[in-house]
């Protein structure tokens, strides 16, 4: 079975201005795929898009992945279906435990239509033994799993929670937008070094990396990049584009884009 | 098999009516003085108490409503004061048994399905949960120390000079409308006191004395803490349904959810389409068949599969007079039919049906079962203290090499390493034991941690009988639990601290086709004959003749079920909630711990009730009160109660006040600071749903200097619901230096519902601190959002940001009470219940 996550024609409206302008891209199973762009280009709300957030309106175009065109599915069947999204503000909810929610998410994606949800859920000495694992890959202290859901997080746990999520759910496909944003080097380097772990793990993971800058993919190598510009993917190369856009800038893209279109 | 389908086509208008309320006494509809004055002379009250109640009623009689107009749809004018009995003296003795006690006190963590360690984990609590187990032995303690701790009627016999002291001195009578209402009339409620300097470390619990006046409608409560004594009241208790099985185990009927599967009176697991609960205001009807560890409760109208005795008895003649028996051939040939709770009669045959399911599990083998069914009687599964090494540990007779033996081999296979003998000469004890992280997690994953939660695996119960029966075996050698009698058959018998597990072997035992009686032994210590005292957890005795038929008990081969004789049926008065499940297919029935009950049709009534309580508490010098409650009350009571404490120097009151349930609450807990130093709080939620108000909020009078308060309101409105903040905060001329802290925060789930703030502040001394801060928030878009994108469906992800806005209040209740009120909270926003 292809478990390519392919996006065809993807226009995308928010407040009824077009962002997404016709996106075509192809997110090979078990590969690293880069989208890089300016600021404004379009790259979070294709990440909202892809997870379904409300606020995007999807005007044309199809999502599929493993058979199923996922524009037709809600938020939490898609992410039961093996999508996830690392956020780039991740959201802060009250008085909910990390682990209570890690567990309430793993529970959700193995329950079964019809089955009794108690005989679905994970035993607690394996929950208990993954968390800690997990916990430990990311260099996280125990004591995380009893705060609340990015409560008073720093931008570097925030960050490194949405990885101990992406490491405990297991998907079969990662979005991650901006994963390295509001990270010093050395976080920087222990949430890469997570990343390429649960690679490793999960070879068969494909991963959509959404970035502005080059210097995540210094730590993550990315087998494709992708360059998104006012709305469309202008241009398509190996990990040496990420390295070029990095010494010169956006701008000569820009202008070659706008050469070729005039 | 099946049962006929024509079984099932029984007239259901036949419950369409409701049975004939059995009281013992009724006042007469509406208010006057007779009406008291009976009330009075009925409890043989002293004449100064007659006396207060008739000057209440006239202060009732001229009072205005309060805050008349000021509230949303549920207004009190529709209220009709003449439409009210004022007093029901029910038909039952006033009893302290412990089966009155709810089973969510003692099985919380059992319903959720979280063994131990994991509860300890996730909530960080640690303590809580074990203490339910020594509640019974530490109140005969308090009762040594001089606490007292009544029903009000009793209180008010058995120390008038307490009464005569305190009584009406906190909430006089002409207070408000509702609190001379309830002095002409009250009735029932808690009396507390607390001698000085003495400490009550366990929350007393309103079902330590429940009777049948406990949940009246004009309660009365008075509460004396004495200089520096401390005590925690929690008030009533959770309605809880009763148990169901879903094949595996059994649950309360209120946390099915629709969907899950049940077990059905033909023996087959089958959808359940909804989970109904209605409010009810009437009699319960308890069944009590041979094995008393399976009474049931029902409202009367309730059908339950039975033969009647009459259809399978042995003529009169053929018999002793005093003895009934079955008369096999009538046996054969009687049908069954669905007999109302209220008319089952003892020695009806009611039906015990034999779950038919059977799924092997190749990864469990022989050897494994085996040695869970040791560990079950015997095992523990721990972290060594000292090394933390994962072990796994079997005691046994030092005596019984043979079981040795074969223990240490099974655990050495499964183990993979060798496992070793440990001997405690003195108590005749060898524990063969193994260090291995990998048995540790299987024995608990299989069969759970400690011995209260033990169980079984949902895989386990579904293995083929023939299989199962070797776990049974090594469980019952391990426990040495097998007699012979005088008559040279064996009598089987195991105890067992865990409920669930005990259930779960009786169903495995029908399934290799032996009906087990299940008795409770209650809690309570036992002296041994070295003079030590062993304090001892409620045990649930299973217990069978090898190859023996119970008399009476018939096995239906033709139905798969077993035929249980009723042994007594009881009735008591009950308000609250009552449940319902209704299955997705015929038959349209479900088994109430293990017995066959079909989906009720009964009607549902729709007459508002008042509910009027009065709670009045002293904290003296350097005393501690803390008083919890969550009311969910019926979604057609009104629910206006005064609630107020004095606090003098250094003494220090908390309200802890949960209100779900009512179409209107109004209620203001208060604290009057009254000496130095002292300090009061209150900490309240609200959740109104459709068609209801909740209008409370908390008062603060400062009235002496240092004193300090805090006030923390979280409200939720969801499908037009409305949540009213009224709060007062005042500080009298003299109290300097007071300290006020206000935080309200309300969340509106959606446009149709609304919340107000209504915070009164008044002070009369220049250096107060105040601080006050209210929220109205709604549950953003992103939130849900964020949640749901990882897999958590819509109304699983509301639920989760409502009980976390909670979770400050929560955090504060025993761990029993929050896993209900987290429970409630998660079916209000699925939306399942109407």
């Amino acid at each position: 079975m292809n478990n390519d996550l392919v996006i065809k024609n993807l226009h995308v409206e928010v407040d009824g201005q077009e962002i997404l302008k016709g996106i075509d891209l192809t997110v090979e199973q078990g590969k690293i795929h880069a989208i890089m762009g300016p600021n404004g280009s379009g790259k979070s709300t294709l990440a909202y898009t892809l997870a379904g957030h409300p606020r995007y309106e999807v005007t044309e175009g199809e999502v599929w992945y493993k058979g199923q065109n996922v524009l037709d599915l809600e938020p939490d069947e898609r992410a039961r279906l093996g999508l996830f999204l690392a956020f780039q503000y991740p959201v802060a909810v009250a008085g909910v435990s990390v682990a209570n929610f890690l567990r309430a998410a793993i529970n959700a994606h193995r329950a079964e239509e019809g089955v009794d949800p108690r005989k679905t859920a994970i035993p607690v000495a394996e929950f208990r033994k993954k968390l800690r694992e997990r916990l430990q890959l990311l260099n996280m202290d125990e004591s995380f799993a009893r705060r609340y859901l990015n409560e008073g997080f720093s931008g570097g746990e925030k960050k490194r929670l949405e990885i101990l999520q992406m490491a405990m759910l297991e998907p079969s496909m990662a979005v991650m937008d901006e994963t390295d944003s509001g990270l010093d080097i050395d976080a920087l380097r222990i949430v890469a070094n997570g990343i390429n772990s649960i690679k490793e793990q999960r070879p068969e993971m494909g991963i959509l990396l959404i970035t502005h800058y080059q210097r995540l993919l210094n730590y993550i190598k990315p087998d494709v990049v992708h360059v998104l510009m006012d709305g469309r993917i202008v241009r398509e190369g190996g990990p040496e584009l990420a390295l070029e856009l990095e010494e010169k800038g956006y701008d000569w893209i820009r202008e070659e884009v706008i050469g070729h279109a005039s | 098999m099946t049962t006929p389908a024509k079984d099932l086509e029984f007239d259901y208008s036949k419950y369409g009516f409701r049975d004939e309320e059995r009281y013992v006494y009724k006042s007469q509809k509406g208010l006057s003085p007779e009406v008291v004055k009976q009330i009075s002379h009925m409890k043989g009250e002293p004449e100064w108490m007659l006396k207060r109640r008739l000057k209440a009623l006239e202060i009732f009689q001229k009072k205005p409503l309060p805050l008349q107009g000021m509230w949303a749809n549920p207004s009190l004018a529709n209220l009709n004061f003449d439409e009210i009995y004022y007093y029901i003296r029910p038909d039952e003795k006033k009893s302290r048994s412990w089966d009155d006690v709810p089973e969510s006190i003692r099985q919380t963590f059992e319903k959720l399905g979280i063994p131990e360690a994991e509860r300890k984990f996730l909530a960080g609590v640690g303590a809580q949960y074990e203490s339910e187990v020594v509640y019974h032995s530490l109140r005969e303690e308090w009762e040594k120390l001089g606490v007292i701790f009544l029903d009000t009627d009793t209180g008010l016999k058995e120390y008038p000079e307490l009464f005569k002291e305190y009584f009406g001195t906190v909430v006089p009578a002409a207070d408000n409308k509702f609190a001379a209402l309830n002095t002409a009339v009250w009735s029932g409620g808690s009396f507390i006191y607390v001698p000085k300097g003495v400490k009550v470390d366990i929350p007393l619990q309103a079902y330590f004395r429940i009777n049948a006046e406990n949940m009246g409608q004009f309660e009365r409560t008075l509460i004396i803490v004495e200089e520096g004594a401390e005590v925690h009241y929690i008030e009533g208790c959770l309605p809880e349904g009763e148990l169901v099985s879903l094949g595996d185990e059994m649950v309360p009927i209120e946390s099915v959810a629709p969907g899950t599967l049940a077990l059905n009176s033909d023996g087959y697991l089958a959808p359940v389409v909804s989970a109904r609960r209605r409010s009810y205001r009437g009699d319960l009807v308890r069944i009590v068949p041979l094995s008393p560890g399976n009474a049931f409760e029902l409202t009367p109208e309730h059908p339950v599969w039975a033969l009647r005795r009459g259809r399978v008895a042995r003529p009169r003649a053929d018999r002793p007079a005093t003895q009934w028996d079955i008369a096999d051939a009538r046996f054969t040939d009687a049908e069954p039919e669905w007999v109302p709770a209220g008319e089952l009669e003892p020695g009806d045959l009611i039906c015990f049906p034999v779950a038919v399911r059977s799924l092997d599990h190749p990864e469990i083998s022989d050897d494994l079962l085996r040695f869970l069914g040791y560990y079950l009687a015997e095992g523990s599964a721990f972290r060594n203290g000292v090394s933390n090494a994962p072990t796994v540990s079997i005691s046994l007779d030092s005596r019984d090499s043979t079981t040795i033996a074969d223990v240490r081999a099974l655990m050495t296979r499964l183990a993979g390493k060798p496992a070793g003998v440990y001997e405690v000469p003195a108590k005749h004890e060898a524990r063969v034991y193994v260090y291995s992280a990998e048995l540790l997690e299987i024995a608990q994953q299989y069969c759970g941690v400690g011995s209260a939660t033990k169980r079984l695996h949902p895989h386990l119960m579904e293995l083929p009988p023939e299989r199962q029966r070797l776990l049974l075996e090594t469980y019952l050698t391990g426990d040495g639990s097998r007699h012979t009698r005088s008559n040279g058959r064996t009598l089987v018998r195991a105890a067992t601290v865990s409920r669930t597990l005990a259930f779960q072997l009786q169903e495995i035992l029908a399934r290799l086709g032996i009906y087990a009686g299940i008795l409770v032994r209650k809690a309570g210590s036992e002296s041994m004959p070295d003079g030590r005292v062993v304090r001892r957890c409620e045990q649930y005795v299973l217990h069978y003749e090898d190859g023996a038929t119970v008399r009476r008990v018939r096995f239906d081969a033709r139905r798969n079920c077993f035929w249980v004789p009723v042994r007594a049926v009881a009735r008591r008065p009950y308000e609250g909630w009552v449940y319902n499940l209704e299955m997705a297919s015929a038959p349209n029935a479900y088994l109430a711990r293990g017995f066959a009950v079909h989906n009720c049709t009964a009607p549902i009534y729709s007459t508002n009730s008042l509910h009027s309580a009065v709670v009045e508490i002293i904290v003296k010098k350097g005393a501690k009160c803390r008083y919890t409650t969550i009311q969910n009350w019926a979604n057609n009571i009104y629910n206006l109660v005064t609630k107020r404490a004095v606090a003098y120097e250094e003494a220090t009151m908390e309200w802890i006040d949960g209100n779900i349930g009512s179409r209107l609450t109004m209620k203001y807990p208060s604290v009057y600071l009254m000496g130095r130093g002292a300090r009061g709080e209150v900490l309240s939620v609200a959740y109104a749903g459709r068609g209801q108000h909740q209008d409370a909020g908390a008062k603060m009078i400062h009235a002496a200097p240092d004193t300090t308060s805090r006030i923390t309101n979280k409200s939720v409105s969801k499908d037009g619901g409305r949540t009213t903040y009224r709060g007062l905060a005042k500080v009298q001329p003299g109290a300097t230096n007071a300290k006020i802290n206000v935080v309200c925060d309300a969340l509106i789930l959606d446009e149709q519902s609304a919340s107000d703030t209504i915070p009164f502040i008044e002070v009369e001394e220049h250096d107060a601190t105040l601080a006050h801060e209210a929220t109205v928030g709604k549950i953003g878009e992103d939130q849900l959002f964020y949640l749901m994108s990882r897999g958590l469906s819509e109304a699983e992800a509301l639920s989760m940001i409502v009980l976390g806005f909670m979770e400050p209040f929560t955090r504060e209740l025993p761990m029993e009470y929050a896993v209900e009120l987290n429970r409630l909270i998660h079916l209000e926003m699925e939306g399942s219940v109407g």
